[in-house]
């Protein structure tokens, strides 16, 4: 029995039993290998790839194993920025993404690129003719992540995408909170690189994948090997794949059922908390992700939040950045005041929530908040 | 290896926070700095702290070091104000290095609250 309410599924989810259970049997050889051992591993990885294809709807020959969306990210605009350095040096991405791809992003800056660094509207949004706006002739690659990981706003990747495609620049959506929870066409979206990781759609940790399309051509990052077409070289971890695999077959087959009933709890999650008074939603109110919801609340100190609102699990924040006191760069982005930034929280739901643990949360986060308003001063003239 | 940023005392304190409150018509003590707000009141018997509140708007480190100053001074000579126990503060409640600058305001509202004592002392007596 555990001793919390877990309402982080955006940082990580839980291994589906299924999952762990074709992970244990599967195959152990170098898939490399041409042997019978090493086939019955090949055997393995080609049905997680058909697997991971047909959530995505992808083309099974274009995904490169990596160890998670951060690699993912990394590889991607790395490789896409170095292989298209001689023809410009210019990219273009947001102010709200991920820190895997912001720091990738600094890292190019810090190598002479130059990058342009587009805010969304007060929901997290990218508008188109803010996109075009940014694009320049020597423009080579966009970055923007499918679904926020703070906020659950979807950006509309098909219209991002047809923008890019008009003018031959690369596309790369980071999508670790979208592929496995919202339904991903790859073969119809105009995207030429897909970041993703099994950990956030209950698979095992340590396993992602990249999409390269077709036409695509990045440099790799590592070198020591041909697999992977040399572009992640290295022994494949067949139980990790096929533990992705496994993952994107169940989440292929939940993907309505999930939606439907993240939907029903979000939309009791947050008339809840807005019964509440002086909170507020950061992000979209409807038409976002359904597996979050951030909320800030006026007046009250966020660190302390945090430790009132035990036991239940749940974010300040993006979760790789909750040791940092600083407000969320994400919500400042929208123009949030530090102290209502400081103060949002991220409730992140999933498929093993239940409608009890959502009124345990709300009617926790009222105590919470009520008993930090009763230990504030008053304003010091009233005292 | 643990990663609570809270030792069991800040946990505690801040749970049962017992002092958290304002005594009503007594000398109070109020700074606000470093983004946090704080308040001591204190009702005095005969030179002494007989009891002693706080209110606070601040990490979970402020409000516990407020209800571990509360639980110090409380029975004290009001002379004992003077001798704000810093160093041991920061090792009890094992605050961070960078949240230095609060117990400091911690320190400054306790002192605030002296001179308000001061004042309602040196008031009575003109009465």
């Amino acid at each position: 029995m555990t001793n919390f309410v877990y309402l982080d599924y955006a940082a990580t989810t839980p291994l589906n039993p299924d999952v762990a259970q074709r992970m244990q049997g599967a195959a152990f050889a170098n898939p490399a290998s041409n042997h019978i051992a090493g086939r019955q591993s090949a055997t393995e990885v080609g049905r997680a790839v058909a697997q991971l294809g047909l959530l995505l709807n992808a083309s099974s020959a274009s995904f490169v194993w990596t160890s998670g969306a951060t690699e993912s990210n990394n590889l991607a605009i790395m490789g896409a920025a170095r292989h298209r350095e001689h023809r410009g040096k210019h990219l273009v991405t947001m102010r709200s993404e991920h820190k895997a791809v912001v720091d990738v992003f600094r890292s190019l800056e810090k190598r002479g690129f130059d990058v342009t660094w587009l805010d969304g509207d007060s929901s997290g949004f990218l508008a188109a003719d803010k996109l075009r706006q940014a694009l320049r002739d020597d423009t080579q690659l966009v970055s923007v992540m499918h679904v926020n990981n703070e906020l659950g706003t979807i950006q509309d990747v098909a219209a991002i995408g047809a923008i890019c495609r008009e003018r031959g620049i690369i596309f790369h959506v980071d999508g670790a909170q979208a592929a496995g929870k919202i339904a991903v066409n790859l073969s119809e979206l105009p995207v030429d690189l897909y970041s993703l990781t099994a950990h956030k759609f209950y698979g095992p940790k340590g396993i992602g994948a990249l999409y390269v399309a077709d036409d695509v051509i990045i440099e790799p990052m590592m070198f020591g090997g041909g697999q992977q077409r040399r572009l992640r070289p290295g022994t494949l971890p067949v139980a990790l794949v096929a533990g992705l695999g496994e993952a994107a077959a169940v989440a292929a087959e939940r993907l309505d059922d999930d939606h439907r009933l993240l939907s029903k709890l979000r939309e009791r999650l947050a008339e809840g908390l807005l019964s509440i008074d002086g909170v507020s939603i950061n992000g979209p109110e409807v038409g976002g992700y359904a597996g979050i919801l951030n909320v800030s609340v006026s007046d009250i100190e966020g660190e302390s939040l945090m430790l009132a609102l035990e036991p239940l699990c749940v974010a300040s924040g993006s979760a790789c950045n909750s040791q940092s006191k600083e407000p969320s760069y994400v919500l400042r982005s929208l123009g949030l005041s530090d102290d209502a930034a400081q103060s949002a929280i991220r409730f992140s739901l999933g498929r093993l929530t239940t409608m009890d643990e959502i009124e345990f949360a709300i009617s926790h986060y009222r105590g919470a908040v009520q008993k930090l308003r009763l230990l504030s001063p008053k304003p010091q003239s009233a005292a | 290896m643990s990663n609570d940023p809270y030792n069991e005392i800040v946990r505690e304190y801040f749970t049962a926070a017992r002092h958290a409150g304002e005594i009503a018509d007594s000398p109070s003590g109020y700074f606000e700095d470093q983004g946090l707000r704080l308040r001591f009141t204190a009702a005095i018997d005969d030179e002494r702290i007989k009891s002693m509140r706080f209110a606070a708007w601040g990490c979970p480190h402020v409000i516990a070091a407020a209800e571990a100053v509360c639980r110090y001074f409380e029975g004290q000579a009001v002379a004992e104000l003077d001798k704000f126990p810093t160093a041991q503060i920061m090792v009890d409640l094992a605050v961070p290095v960078e949240k230095t600058g609060r117990i400091l305001v911690i320190e400054d509202t306790v002192r605030s609250l002296r001179a308000a004592i001061h004042d309602r002392v040196a008031s009575n007596k003109q009465d």
